[in-house]
């Protein structure tokens, strides 16, 4: 589907990085959705999602990451956010989801944390 | 003082067009002295809003319309939509407590409230009795 791509790459100690570029709005948060499930139920529950490549988003596309942390840490895993642009951590700003989310700007930064976490 | 600039979109009822709702948002948006962070979260507020009316106006199959009219007038940037899916009023949903919201996990509820957060003014009216007509306003300087 035009308008939004996802990328996932495996590091170590089981963690995914998932990459999302584009457009994450009320047309393209299944793909997304549809990617948290399978890889919940491929076991992966520690995710770093790469927001840097993402151009907007808008509730329908947060409420996937809402969705998700939940089952994450329910699985003693976690996601952490990374470098969001400014329009994309405006919206996680107005929805109070900074409080939620852990937002770090490096991936060593990201794993350093999920390693605090069921590890 | 601005003069008035006025222009239309009607798309149907497909999130597909809201990437061309976005562009026509932002380009009216951009005509007046708004900076480029107001001009995001406005066309936030109308994605959410065209959103809303496409996933909750109608019936799985309906077919249906949605105007999207943005105007300058002065200092002020009102966007209007209408459509003719069934009534639905915002002004009966309450805000919900977003905290309260998010913790639970629940993901419905949220673009209301973020139009409210946005936007200036946010009226809704039941026109002729056939049309929702949403009309939200920001002001280049908030009142």
């Amino acid at each position: 589907m035009a308008g939004f791509r996802i990328q996932k790459e495996k590091l170590a100690g089981g963690v995914v990085l998932v990459a999302v570029k584009g457009f994450l709005d009320a047309h393209t948060f299944e793909q997304l959705e549809k990617e948290f499930a399978d890889l919940f139920d491929a076991g992966s529950f520690r995710l770093i999602v790469d927001l840097s490549g993402l151009d907007y988003i808008s509730s329908a596309g947060a409420g996937v990451f809402i969705e998700a942390i939940g089952t994450a840490q329910e699985n003693e895993g976690n996601i952490i956010l990374m470098r969001p642009g400014p329009n994309v951590k405006e919206v996680f700003d107005l929805l109070g989801l900074s409080q939620i989310f852990t937002f770090k700007d490096t991936r060593e930064e990201a794993l350093q944390s999920l390693a605090r976490v069921g590890a | 003082m601005r003069g008035s600039l006025k222009d239309r979109l009607t798309v149907s009822n497909d999130t597909r067009h809201l990437l061309a709702v976005r562009d026509f948002t932002g380009r009216m948006a951009r005509q007046g002295p708004l900076p480029p962070e107001e001009v995001h979260k406005i066309t936030l507020a109308v994605d959410e809003a065209v959103t809303n009316i496409i996933e909750h106006g109608f019936n799985q199959g309906e077919k249906g319309s949605i105007e999207i009219e943005a105007e300058w007038e002065g200092e002020k940037f009102r966007v209007t939509i209408r459509d003719s899916a069934r009534v639905f009023n915002p002004d009966s949903i309450p805000s919900p407590d977003v905290q309260e919201h998010v913790k639970a996990g629940r993901k419905k509820g949220l673009g209301l409230f973020l139009m409210r957060q946005i936007m200036d003014e946010v009226k809704y009216r039941y026109k002729d009795g056939t049309q929702n007509e949403l009309t939200m306003v920001k002001y280049v300087k908030a009142k």
